[in-house]
């Protein structure tokens, strides 16, 4: 009788979701669920999305455009790396509430989705499955970061 | 260049805290209950259609989960809902019917048991202390409440029952809020947080986070609360052998959803129970009072610090000053609903003193002002 009231479209922003890394592996309903907690911020070229040292509540993917982390205050001199649309940063803020490793900063015009702490917690909670889901794309890219950290220029974890 | 950011850093950063602080908290709080004061016929709608939203929210969240679109969701919980709840109410009527109509007469029955019991305990005294029979004192106590309970009622009751029946309707704003809550409250949180400054968003929330976890951890603590408190005073009624204990049982769990006032009301309504259905009989009433402290220390001591007490995170003295602040400001409903007020704009109050306090959150709000604005003026220069 449920199947009644199923919505069976894929809608654009869906499409755009399951593009990027870190909800892949969800499905529609999983990623429906996930986006009424997602919220799209929207930074100019060179304004800040968060300082070094800085308590992270919340993850971010990047949608559109690019994100430079670096240094804290030293965008030309202190680059770590640069974040390319559809990959996560600020992933630690997941885990715990230590301090932001670096300075993220628009690198152009971009469009970012964000993951609040408290909303993955209590994804935990009332949507293991989902949260299970992220938490292993999280494991996968963080795996992916360690084995390339001997290589100059890859990006730590923040 | 490099802007050292140890404001930011540590958890205890982010809510401010400090003495203008809970000033700013007491306050908002005293103003906004002398505003809902001034709509006390939606407050108590409100007040259920949140603890509603709180209860039924689950159910929500498990149909989205299975592919229900939200807006269907919230509509087949609530609709599911009223109609258990019109089924519900439907066997009760003709009791609930039979109750009004014989009500006057049963009201009279159990104050005349409660005066009974009084002419009872004040004839025992003056019989042991022989200073009470010389002045007279059962004599003088019962005029003086005879006085007392005719002005009474000539001046409260009858405008307390009309303003009861007047703002009844109102009630049934509570299923229909709560739907909309289910329905629409995240699209509005995220379009009060879409509002907020790039700077301040991760602030904005945390404190979000931190108002909805202390709301939801108050009214559901409430609830399981009042479900202890049932079943203790009706597991305890029904051992002394007083009728109907769990319907008094859960009216008295739910009048001490009153601070202080609502579990000496509960309590006067069991007592007089007892004393009218058992009138030869005083050890029942004692029985049912020792049941009440009882249960009172239950609740002060076990039952609050698991389910309402940990919600608010706040001293015991301001909590104190508010009950106080929220009886004299709004009344009943001012007591009921001071501490989750309180809770919540506490949380507010402090993100936003730990906001105003971090110089490098407005220097970067005003540097994005500053970029929107050359964006915005760029072709102007050229």
């Amino acid at each position: 009788m449920l199947g009644f009231f199923l919505d069976r479209k894929e809608t654009p922003r869906l499409g755009t979701l399951r593009q990027l890394f870190l909800f892949a592996t969800l499905s529609r309903p999983e990623l429906r669920v996930v986006d009424g907690m997602l919220h799209e911020r929207r930074y100019l070229k060179g304004e800040v999305i968060f300082d070094e040292g800085e308590e992270g509540q919340t993850v971010y993917v990047v949608i559109a455009g690019r994100v430079l982390i670096c240094r804290q205050g030293e965008p030309e001199t202190g680059k770590i790396t640069e974040i390319e649309s559809g990959v996560v940063f600020g992933e630690l803020a997941l885990l715990d509430n230590a301090p932001r490793a670096a300075q993220a900063r628009a690198a152009e015009d971009c469009v970012l989705a964000s993951l609040a702490r408290g909303d993955f917690e209590s994804l935990l909670d009332t949507h293991a499955v989902i949260a299970s889901k992220i938490a292993l794309q999280l494991a996968r890219q963080l795996g992916r970061q360690l084995r390339d950290r001997s290589a100059p220029g890859e990006r730590k974890p923040l | 260049m490099k802007s050292g950011n140890a404001a930011n850093s540590g958890p205890s950063r982010y809510l401010s805290s400090g003495p203008l602080v809970w000033v700013a908290t007491i306050a908002c709080t005293t103003l906004l209950l002398t505003l809902l004061k001034q709509a006390l016929w939606f407050v108590v709608p409100f007040l259920l259609a949140i603890i509603l939203y709180y209860a039924l929210f689950p159910a929500v969240r498990r149909l989205t989960l299975a592919g229900v679109e939200r807006e269907t969701a919230a509509a087949i919980v609530a609709g599911i809902f009223f109609v258990a709840a019109v089924l519900a109410m439907v066997p009760t009527l003709p009791w609930l019917a039979a109750q009004t109509v014989t009500g006057e007469e049963a009201l009279s029955r159990y104050l005349g048991g409660g005066q009974g019991l009084l002419d009872r305990t004040l004839t025992m005294l003056e019989s042991q202390f022989a200073f009470l029979k010389r002045v007279e004192f059962h004599a003088e106590m019962a005029k003086k409440l005879a006085s007392f309970g005719g002005s009474y009622a000539q001046d409260h009751l009858t405008d307390a029952v009309l303003s009861a029946a007047v703002s009844l309707p109102a009630l049934l704003l509570a299923p229909f809020l709560a739907f909309f809550f289910l329905r629409d409250g995240r699209r509005f949180l995220k379009f009060c947080c879409d509002a907020v400054p790039n700077a301040y968003y991760e602030r904005t929330l945390y404190m979000v986070d931190r108002v909805d976890a202390t709301a939801r951890a108050y009214f559901q603590g409430l609830l399981k609360l009042t479900g202890l408190d049932t079943v203790c005073l009706a597991v305890g009624l029904l051992i002394i052998g007083v009728p109907n204990a769990f319907a008094l049982g859960l009216m008295a769990a739910v009048l001490a959803w009153v601070p202080f006032v609502g579990s000496v009301i509960g309590c006067a309504i069991v007592v007089l129970v007892a004393a009218t259905d058992f009138p030869a009989d005083p050890w029942v009433v004692y029985a049912a009072v020792a049941l009440f402290l009882l249960v009172r220390l239950l609740d002060d001591f076990v039952f609050m610090p698991l389910t309402v007490g940990r919600s608010l995170h706040m001293h015991p003295l301001p909590t104190v000053v508010m009950i106080f602040v929220g009886g004299a400001v709004a009344g009943i409903p001012g007591l009921i609903l001071v501490l989750p007020l309180a809770g919540v704009v506490m949380v507010i109050a402090g993100t936003i003193g730990g906001i105003v306090n971090n110089p490098r959150l407005r220097a970067r709000n005003s540097f994005a002002k500053t970029l929107h604005a050359r964006r915005i003026t760029a072709d102007l220069h050229s």
